[in-house]
C-alpha cells in the first residue's frame, strides 16, 4: 500500500494507549519528515479542571513517551492549553506550520459525544489543513 | 498569551465563587435548624466565631498557599515543612475530612430532595440517606466521567444562589419579629457555654475556602488572587450567614426551626401568600429555595470530591499513597482510581454515618481542624528555619501571634466535639500515623523543612530531638544527587549527567544554586535582597527544573546564600545527604577559588559523597572512555559510564596501561566485568600513561576517569594541580571521587 507524503505532521494524543495505536498507525501509513505530538489539557476555564494541570502533564509525558517508543524516533512535542480540543489542535498545527494534521478516532459512545460532543467532527468541520484519519486498533 | 498563562485560567471571580459556592450550602441550608436547636438563638454568635477562626487560618492558607501555588494546598505545605509523616496525618485528614464533608453536602442535598419526590427507606436506609446516597452517585459519575463544567456554570450558579438569598433577605427582613427570635428562652436559652459547642457544630460551613488553596496552580496571578479570594470569601459567608440566621430565627421560633430543610421552612412563611392578582408566592418562594439548595449542596460536594483528587495527586507525587490512584483516564482525562475511591467512602458515610448529619459534619470540621493546626505549624517552621525558597507574596499579620493562635484555636475548637467524633479523629491520626510507619515510611523520599532544621542544629539540640527526628525520617531517601549550579552555559550538561544518575537510581536531583555574597554583607540582608547580588536565581533553577522535567527526574530546588562560594558546595552536599555531587570545574563554574587553598584541603580530605567533576567541553555521551588502573575511584568511573551507556547507548571503550599486555588484558577482562561492562570496547595499551590516554581520547567523545589518588580532585579543582593530559583533550572529562568517610551523621541518620 502506498504510504501519504508530508513533511510536517501533527500529531495528537490523549493518553498513552491511544499514543501507542497512534504511533503504530503513523508509521505505517504515512512517510513525514517531521512529527509533532502535540496533548491538548481541556481547559475548563474559569473553573477547576477535571484533573490538576501538573498531573495532566505528567500523563501528557507519558503519552509521548509511549509515542516516541513505539515510533522508534524522536519527534517534537508541545502541551497545549485550550477550553475546546479541537481548536487546540488546529491553532498548534497553525503555530508550528504543519502540513496536516494526522489522528486515530477515538471512538466513544451516544452518551460521551452528548456529554462532549466529538473532537472528531469538530475537527473535520473546521479544519483549515488536511486531516488524515488513520485506522485505530482493529476491533 | 503563553501556554503558562492558558493554563491558569482561574481569575478573581471563580476563586471567589469555589470558595463561596462550597461553603455557602451548608451554613444557610442545611444547619440552621440543627444548630438552633442545640444553642438556640446565640447560634448566630457561633457562625461568627467559627467565621473568627476560619479567618485566621486563611491568613495562614494565604501566606502558604502564594509561596507554593501547588495543587493538593494543605497536605503539600504540611508534607514540606513537617515531613512525610506529619504530611501523612494532613493528607489523610484533607482526604477523608472532604469524604466525610462530602457525605455531609449529599445529606444535605438528600433532605432537600425528599422535600421535592417522596422517597423510599431501603432496609437500613432513611429516605434522606438513599437521596443522599443518589446525589453521591450522580456526583461522583459526573466527576468520573469529567462533564465539562465550564468556568461561566460555576458563577451563574454562586450568582443565582446569592441572588436568591439576597431576596430571601428581603422578605426576612419584612417579616422578622424580635419577639420570635427572643420567645423560646431569650437570646441563650442554654448559657454562653452553647455559644462554643455550637461553632464546632457548625464549623464545616466555612471547609469551602481552602479549596481556593487546592487549585492554586491554576491561578492567575496567585500572588494577589488567592489571598483575595480566600479571605473574601470567608469574610463574605460570615457576613452571610450571620445575617440570614439571625432573619431565619426571627421568622420561625428556634425550636421549630426544620432540622431538614430550614429556608423552605423559612421561605414559606416570610414570604407572602399572594402579592396583588399573584397567588401562592410562599409556596414558589419555598420551590426556588429548595432549588437553590439542592445547587448549593451540589456545587459543595462537586468541589469537595474534585479537591480530594487533587490531595491524592500531590500524596502519590510524594508516594505517600500509591500513584496507582492517579492514573488518568484514557478517554476522559479525569483522576478516575482517586474519584471512584473516594466516592466509595463517601457511600460507605453516608451509609453508615448518614442517620445522624452532625457526627458527618463534626468529623469533617475535626479533621480539617487537625490540618489547620498542623498547617500554622509548619506556617512557623518555614519562618524560623529561613528557607531561601520560601518567598511568600502575601504574609501574615503579626506574626508569631497569628499562626499561633490559629493553631491554637483550630485545636480548641476540637475539645467543643464530641466524645465519639474525638475518638474518630483519634483513631484517624493513629491510623494515618501507622500508615506512615508502615507504608509510606518505606516510599516516600520527601523531608520536611524541619528535619533539615534539626539536622542543622545537631550540636545545638538535646540528643533526643535529633533521635526523635532520625527516627520518622523516610527509609528511602533514594539516591540524591545535588547539583551545584553558577554558569547558566554549562548547567544543561550537568543536570543531563545528574538528572541520567539519579534516573538510574529512581532518586531524585537537587538543584543547588550558591550565591555568594561579599563577607560584610549580612546573610539576612542578603536573602532579603536577593536580587542585588545575583540577577537570575529563579532563571537559572527555573531552567534547571525545566531540563530536568524533560528527564522525568523529580528535582529540587535550593538557593544558599553565604560568604563562601565553593566551600559551601560540601556543606550543601552534607545538609542535603547527597549521595553523589555532579560539579562542573574550569572557567567561571564556581566563581573564584576559596581564599586560602587549605580549606579545601581541609574539607576535601573527607569528602561527603561520591564527586562527579565535569570539565565540560560539549556533553555528548555516544563514545565513552574509561581509563582504569582499579581502584575504588575507577570503578565509581565505570559506574557513571555503566549508566550514561543505558541512558544514551553510549559505547563504552576502557583503557588500561600496563607493563605486560597480556597480564594487562586478564585484568582488563576480569575488571569489565566486575564492573558491570562486558560488552566494551577493551584497549590494553604498554608504555606512558598520559600519551595513551591522550591517543584514545582522540576517538572518544567523553572521558570518565577516576581521581587515583585522594586529594587529587580538590588540587585540581583549586588549580594547585594541573592534569596535562586531561587539559589538552578535546573531549568532556568526568574526573570521579568517591566518599571518603562515614561521618557521626551517618550514624544518626545514616541508611546508606
Amino acid at each position: 500500500m502506498a504510504k501519504g507524503q508530508f513533511e510536517h505532521v501533527l500529531v495528537p494524543v490523549a493518553s498513552d494507549t491511544d499514543a501507542e495505536s497512534t504511533a503504530e498507525a503513523l508509521a505505517d501509513h504515512l512517510e513525514t519528515d517531521r512529527v509533532t505530538v502535540v496533548h491538548v489539557v481541556e481547559k475548563a476555564g474559569g473553573a477547576p479542571d477535571k484533573a490538576g494541570v501538573e498531573q495532566r502533564e505528567e500523563a501528557a509525558a507519558e503519552a509521548f513517551e509511549r509515542f516516541e517508543e513505539t515510533y522508534g524516533e524522536s519527534v517534537e512535542t508541545d502541551i497545549v492549553y485550550d477550553t475546546n480540543i479541537a481548536d487546540g489542535l488546529l491553532a498548534a498545527a497553525a503555530e508550528v506550520g504543519a502540513d496536516a494534521l494526522a489522528f486515530t478516532p477515538r471512538g466513544g459512545g451516544w452518551f460521551e459525544r452528548l456529554l462532549s460532543g466529538s473532537v472528531t467532527r469538530e475537527l473535520l468541520d473546521e479544519t483549515d489543513r488536511p486531516v488524515v484519519v488513520l485506522p485505530g486498533e482493529q476491533r | 498569551m503563553s501556554d503558562e498563562e492558558l493554563a491558569k485560567d482561574l481569575g478573581l471571580i471563580s476563586a471567589m465563587t469555589i470558595g463561596i459556592g462550597t461553603m455557602i450550602g451548608a451554613g444557610i441550608f442545611v444547619l440552621p435548624g440543627v444548630a438552633a436547636n442545640a444553642a438556640g438563638p446565640v447560634v448566630v454568635v457561633s457562625f461568627v466565631v467559627g467565621g473568627l477562626v476560619a479567618m485566621i487560618n486563611a491568613l495562614s492558607v494565604s501566606e502558604l498557599g502564594t509561596a507554593m501555588p501547588k495543587a493538593g494546598g494543605g497536605y503539600y505545605y504540611i508534607n514540606k515543612s513537617l515531613g512525610p509523616m506529619f504530611g501523612s496525618i494532613a493528607g489523610m485528614g484533607d482526604w477523608m475530612g472532604l469524604a466525610f464533608a462530602s457525605a455531609f453536602y449529599c445529606i444535605g442535598f438528600g433532605q432537600y430532595l425528599a422535600v421535592f419526590v417522596g422517597l423510599p427507606s431501603l432496609t437500613f436506609l432513611n429516605p434522606i440517606q438513599v437521596g443522599a446516597l443518589i446525589a453521591g452517585a450522580l456526583f461522583v459519575g459526573i466527576n468520573y466521567i469529567g462533564a465539562k463544567e465550564t468556568g461561566g456554570i460555576q458563577t451563574v450558579i454562586v450568582t443565582l444562589l446569592l441572588s436568591i438569598l439576597a431576596v430571601f433577605a428581603v422578605a426576612g427582613f419584612f417579616s422578622f419579629d424580635y419577639a420570635t427570635l427572643v420567645s423560646e428562652g431569650g437570646l441563650a436559652p442554654y448559657g454562653a457555654n452553647a455559644i462554643l459547642p455550637g461553632t464546632a457544630l457548625v464549623f464545616v460551613s466555612f471547609l469551602g475556602y481552602a479549596k481556593i488553596a487546592t487549585v492554586a496552580e491554576e491561578l492567575q496571578n496567585p500572588g494577589r488572587n488567592l489571598p483575595i479570594a480566600i479571605i473574601g470569601s470567608v469574610a463574605i459567608v460570615t457576613v452571610i450567614y450571620a445575617i440570614l440566621v439571625t432573619t431565619m430565627l426571627g421568622v420561625i421560633p428556634w425550636p421549630e426551626l426544620s432540622q431538614d430543610a430550614p429556608v423552605a421552612q423559612a421561605a414559606r412563611v416570610a414570604f407572602p401568600a399572594s402579592i396583588g392578582p399573584l397567588t401562592g408566592v410562599a409556596g414558589i418562594a419555598a420551590a426556588v429555595m429548595t432549588v437553590g439548595a439542592l445547587l448549593a449542596t451540589a456545587s459543595s460536594a462537586n468541589a469537595s470530591i474534585l479537591a480530594s483528587a487533587r490531595i491524592n495527586f500531590a500524596m502519590g507525587r510524594d508516594k505517600i499513597v500509591t500513584d496507582w490512584l492517579n492514573e488518568i483516564h484514557p478517554r476522559y482525562a479525569t483522576p478516575y482510581r482517586s474519584i471512584l475511591t473516594t466516592g466509595g467512602l463517601i457511600v460507605v458515610f453516608i451509609a453508615l454515618l448518614g442517620q445522624d448529619i452532625e457526627v458527618l459534619s463534626k468529623a469533617a470540621s475535626v479533621l480539617h481542624l487537625i490540618v489547620y493546626a498542623l498547617m500554622n505549624v509548619g506556617l512557623i517552621v518555614f519562618r524560623e528555619a529561613d528557607v531561601p525558597e520560601y518567598d511568600p507574596d502575601f504574609t501574615v499579620p503579626l506574626y508569631p501571634f497569628t499562626p499561633i493562635v490559629g493553631a491554637v484555636s483550630s485545636l480548641g475548637l476540637v475539645v467543643f466535639m464530641d466524645a465519639i467524633e474525638i475518638a474518630l479523629s483519634a483513631a484517624f491520626v493513629v491510623v494515618a500515623v501507622a500508615w506512615y510507619f508502615l507504608y509510606a515510611k518505606k516510599h516516600t523520599e520527601a523531608r520536611g523543612v524541619l528535619s533539615d532544621f534539626v539536622r542543622n542544629r545537631e550540636d545545638q539540640l538535646p540528643d533526643q530531638v535529633i533521635d526523635a527526628a532520625a527516627s520518622v525520617e523516610p527509609d528511602q531517601p533514594g539516591h540524591r544527587v545535588m547539583v551545584p549550579l553558577a554558569n547558566p552555559n554549562t548547567e544543561r550538561d550537568l543536570i543531563k549527567l545528574g538528572g541520567a544518575i539519579a534516573k538510574h537510581h529512581g532518586g531524585t536531583l537537587h538543584a543547588v544554586h550558591i550565591v555568594t555574597v561579599p563577607d560584610q554583607t549580612d546573610l539576612q540582608y542578603a536573602k532579603e535582597h536577593l536580587g542585588e547580588f545575583d540577577g537570575d536565581t529563579a532563571g537559572v533553577l527555573e531552567q534547571a527544573r525545566l531540563d530536568a522535567e524533560e528527564f522525568e527526574v523529580p528535582i529540587e530546588t535550593h538557593t544558599v546564600i553565604s560568604h563562601r562560594g565553593f566551600e559551601e558546595v560540601f556543606d550543601a552536599a552534607t545538609t542535603h545527604e547527597a549521595d553523589t555531587v555532579v560539579m562542573g570545574w574550569g572557567g567561571n563554574s564556581h566563581g573564584s577559588p576559596g581564599r586560602i587553598e587549605s580549606a579545601y584541603d581541609e574539607v576535601m580530605q573527607r569528602l561527603p559523597c561520591d564527586f562527579i567533576v565535569m570539565k565540560d567541553r560539549g556533553f555528548d555521551p555516544s563514545r565513552v572512555l574509561v581509563p582504569t588502573a582499579g581502584g575504588p575511584d575507577s570503578e565509581l568511573s565505570a559506574a557513571v559510564a555503566r549508566i550514561l551507556r543505558d541512558a544514551y547507548d553510549s559505547e563504552v571503550t576502557l583503557l588500561h596501561v600496563a607493563d605486560d599486555e597480556t597480564e594487562g588484558r586478564e585484568f582488563l577482562d576480569e575488571w569489565a566485568e566486575a564492573n558491570g561492562l562486558p560488552d566494551a570496547t577493551l584497549r590494553v595499551e604498554t608504555g606512558d600513561v598520559e600519551a595513551a590516554i591522550e591517543r584514545a581520547a582522540r576517538d572518544a567523545t567523553l572521558l570518565s576517569i577516576g581521581a587515583t589518588e585522594q586529594g587529587l580532585l580538590s588540587r585540581l579543582v583549586s588549580d594547585s594541580l594541573t592534569m596535562d593530559v586531561i587539559d589538552d583533550l578535546d573531549c568532556t572529562v568526568l574526573l570521579t571521587e568517591t566518599a571518603h568517610d562515614r561521618s557521626l551523621r551517618d550514624r544518626l541518620f545514616g541508611s546508606r
